[in-house]
């Protein structure tokens, strides 16, 4: 059988499984989106953000 | 299109006619009718349902799912990424509510114990609200803990109103009204509401006058030995 026709059968023949696959697939997206996002931002942004500095300020204060 | 039109004008012109003479027979049928009607002269006795032969432009491999597959993982990763920006949005909106970081910073305070002497009251503030924080000696303790607590109007344990018992930590504010009230005085040695006279005892309970509650205990905890942290 091609797979196609595995992929079918196995994901699109009933509505439950295929809803319930694109609702996983939105949760599994988003982390994944969301994490790359952030890692993108804190790359474009390293050194502006108060967790890069952080070190410079709060050193002295810890005992 | 131009020998449509000229059909379509004999055609008219034959509806005409044929009332008085069966002028033209009908094409591809040798003298079907012999009586007079209206009818199209473009009349076949072939059966006009025949489906036409469609298999040249049908798909070569029509046996696998390809294109319903492509068509429903197209579906599919619509429907994905609408749920994920639906549920982006709505967290959107709903975050909006929650109170920031610098509410979220403002609304606990840390108190140094170990500066408040035994007997002595300090008053803080939290939220924009006084706090009380007494230091009870061990006689206002057994002073808070002899009351007969069925007799109280709002009956509540001393050990239910502190987690320590020589530390008792309220809001300072009255029950009544929301008068602050005045600390070390009253007719039960504890606390005193200058506007309609309610009096409290070293437990923080309401014992006489206008005030229906006993004073409210905030949300506390004890961090280290001597260190308080409210909220």
């Amino acid at each position: 059988m091609a797979i196609s026709s595995v992929i079918y059968n196995t994901i699109f023949r009933r509505n439950s499984i295929f809803v319930g696959t694109v609702l996983a697939g939105a949760f599994a997206f988003e982390i994944a989106f969301d994490s790359t996002v952030d890692k993108y931002w804190d790359a474009r942004n390293i050194g502006k953000q108060w967790k890069d500095i952080k070190y410079k300020y709060v050193e002295k204060d810890e005992e | 299109m131009a020998s449509r039109a000229i059909i379509r004008s004999t055609q008219s012109q034959l509806a005409a006619s044929v009332k008085c003479s069966a002028v033209a027979k009908p094409l591809g049928s040798a003298a079907v009718f012999d009586q007079k009607r209206y009818a199209s002269n473009f009349y076949t006795t072939d059966n006009t349902y025949k489906v036409p032969d469609f298999s040249h432009y049908l798909k070569k491999g029509k046996g696998d799912d390809t294109s319903r597959v492509y068509s429903y993982f197209m579906i599919g990763s619509l429907g994905l990424l609408s749920a994920a920006g639906a549920k982006a949005t709505v967290q959107d909106f709903l975050s909006n509510m929650s109170a920031s970081a610098d509410v979220l910073a403002l609304a606990k305070v840390e108190v140094d114990l170990s500066s408040i002497p035994e007997g002595k009251n300090v008053i803080i503030k939290w939220r924009g609200k006084p706090v009380f924080i007494r230091h009870r000696t061990s006689h206002e303790i057994a002073e808070a803990n002899a009351v007969n607590v069925a007799s109280l109007r709002d009956p509540q344990n001393d050990a239910d109103r502190v987690k320590k018992p020589e530390w008792l930590i309220m809001l300072g504010v009255c029950t009544h009204l929301g008068c602050v009230p005045i600390g070390e005085s009253g007719e039960f040695g504890g606390w005193f509401c200058p506007c309609h006279g309610s009096h409290y005892d070293i437990s923080g309970r309401i014992r006489k006058g206008p005030a229906p509650l006993n004073l409210e205990i905030p949300e506390y905890e004890f961090s280290a030995e001597d260190k308080l942290t409210i909220g």
